[in-house]
């Protein structure tokens, strides 16, 4: 490095040139130290921008109010949530709903989506345009004549009611990730497939799906987190408790006991797990980039 | 043949998406409520709406939550994307971190910021005290709300943006950025000239996407603020449900959503086609 640095007569701030051995400059890629001084940075934004979760944390495990417990972290609002809410009945419809929202979803989406990265033609293209239209609707326009319709057919206070709008909802996304994925797949395995005389469906299941599981998975969370998370729709169409799922449940008990922090938090701490253990298991599938890509692309 | 399977996807699309707009179309020309078909009475609730005071207070509402989300978000997003490119250690540790408010469902987080905001022994109210702020009513002063619920949002958002922004700049080929410090250009030239032009199309897809986002964007606002105090954080999402589900006036509700719905279509295709622009410059 440093004969290197004499050689050339390096200028200022080129401290990386280094002559090869043909005697031609080379530039070294810049080198990876660490700065403690951005690390540290860094350190106190994640720290600020956490304190609103860790709240939820710190709080779940303080005593309830009127306790005499001196403790300075107890277990016992988690303890009293089963007894004292119905989170049990909002922990069952949420997965319920959630559950079919993925596996329907999923199922709808994979084959459209290959269409869609796979098809070159007008009717595709037409296809793509009303899916970006769709997507651009808000919720609240489609809510309410779905409301109006779904009070005729039975299925307002149904939780079968808002899965089949949650379904809907992830369709436009879901699809166009699912294009996304099956596009960094080459075709020519497809086409030797066709020369051997597989059908299209064929080769579809056999080797495209085979070969999807990151899309199939990153489209799943996708699908999890909108039913999961989802207030609005769950707002509108549910009346009775026992039909609550987790969103609209802790809205309710929040309501009412609004001073009662530990139990509130409690119920919250339960409701952010599911979607943060999909996230830390499976967070290397789900790439918001790839969604950008085969949004920019059509 | 395909037409198998684009069917189903097409069959909910129409059911949750299109047949719900198309009715919405023609209930907007009504004067129904959730129980009744009104009668036809043409352009009506446009005009009512038009020249209603509240209407237009939420639509300025509307712009401003979706402006401050947009690029409070972005700039947030780019800056920690950019902080983490290089030189951080474990910089993945902090992305799944930062992630956190995006994934942690919104009544959850809306809970959270009513205990760190609301009344004025919250922990906030209690921190502006100490320094000086008295009487830093974050919910009830009709600014400071406008102000809470928009960082409120930008703090949900910003993990959206670091996201996309992170996947464009790892994409950036990294001799450009030599070429540039041969030259002698500066950091704020690099980013200016760039790094910035390099992400152009990331960048207004993220920017289309949040657009939607806030616009449509109903739970942030109603589980912190219900839309108070006296309607200052109303957005027309709020105004929309409060008008159909409270005051029970379904047309102008639904009327209320179908101009957003164009203003957001339009917005949305002018950005596309920015996208355009940026393709063919390539």
């Amino acid at each position: 490095m440093s004969t290197a640095d004499t050689l050339v007569q390096a200028p200022a701030g080129t401290r990386d040139r280094t002559l090869d051995r043909t005697g031609a400059v080379r530039i070294q890629p810049p080198r990876r130290r660490i700065s403690w001084m951005r690390t540290g940075v860094m350190i106190l934004i994640t720290a600020i921008v956490l304190v609103p979760i860790g709240g939820v944390v710190g709080l779940s495990l303080r005593p309830a109010l009127g306790s005499n417990s001196n403790a300075a972290i107890t277990f016992a609002n988690f303890v009293n949530m089963f007894s004292q809410t119905q989170v049990l009945t909002w922990l069952r419809n949420s997965l319920g709903v959630t559950l079919v929202t993925v596996l329907v979803s999923v199922a709808v989406a994979a084959p459209a989506g290959y269409v869609l990265s796979r098809g070159r033609n007008r009717l595709v293209s037409s296809y793509s345009l009303m899916l970006f239209i769709v997507q651009s609707l808000p919720v609240v326009t489609a809510v309410i004549p779905l409301f109006i319709l779904f009070a005729k057919i039975g299925l307002v206070d149904n939780l079968l009611g808002i899965t089949i709008i949650y379904v809907g909802s992830t369709m436009s996304v879901s699809i166009w990730m699912m294009a996304a994925y099956y596009d960094s797949i080459p075709v020519s395995l497809e086409e030797a497939a066709w020369m051997d005389g597989c059908s299209v469906f064929g080769s579809f299941s056999r080797i495209v799906l085979r070969n999807s599981l990151p899309g199939l998975l990153s489209t799943a969370i996708f699908a999890f987190l909108l039913a999961w998370n989802d207030y609005l729709v769950a707002l509108v169409f549910l009346r009775s408790s026992s039909n609550f799922t987790f969103a609209v449940g802790l809205e309710s008990f929040f309501q009412q006991n609004s001073t009662n922090w530990g139990l509130v938090m409690a119920v919250a701490v339960l409701m952010m797990l599911p979607p943060i253990i999909i996230f830390a298991v499976l967070n290397r599938y789900f790439s918001i980039g790839g969604l950008g890509g085969a949004l920019a692309g059509r | 043949m395909l037409i198998a399977f684009v069917a189903p996807s097409i069959v909910l699309l129409l059911l949750i998406n299109l047949y719900p707009t198309i009715y919405a179309a023609s209930e907007s020309l009504r004067n129904g409520t959730l129980a009744t078909v009104g009668r036809f009475i043409g352009f009506a609730n446009y005009s009512s709406i038009f020249s209603s005071s509240a209407f237009w207070k939420a639509a300025e509402f509307t712009v401003i939550f979706s402006v401050v989300g947009v690029f409070g978000s972005w700039l947030a997003g780019l800056g920690i994307a950019l902080l983490l490119r290089d030189r951080v250690a474990v910089p993945s540790v902090f992305k799944v971190l930062l992630l956190l408010p995006w994934i942690v469902p919104v009544v959850v987080s809306a809970t959270s910021w009513n205990w760190l905001v609301a009344t004025p022994e919250s922990p906030l109210p209690q921190l502006a005290h100490f320094l000086g702020f008295h009487n830093a009513l974050f919910l009830a002063n009709p600014t400071l709300a406008k102000i809470t619920v928009c960082v409120f949002k930008v703090w949900i958002s910003f993990p959206f943006m670091m996201m996309m922004m992170s996947a464009a700049l790892t994409s950036v080929d990294k001799n450009v950025y030599e070429a540039a410090q041969i030259d002698g250009a500066s950091r704020w030239q690099t980013l200016r000239r760039l790094t910035l032009p390099l992400i152009a199309r990331s960048t207004y897809i993220s920017w289309i996407l949040m657009t939607i986002f806030c616009v449509n964007d109903f739970p942030t606002i109603f589980l912190l603020t219900g839309g108070g105090p006296v309607g200052a954080t109303t957005s027309l999402v709020v105004l929309a449900y409060q008008t159909v589900f409270e005051d029970l006036q379904t047309g102008t509700g639904i009327s209320i959503a179908f101009i957003m719905t164009i203003a957001l279509v339009l917005v949305s295709v002018f950005l596309y086609r920015q996208i355009r622009k940026v393709n063919i410059a390539e």
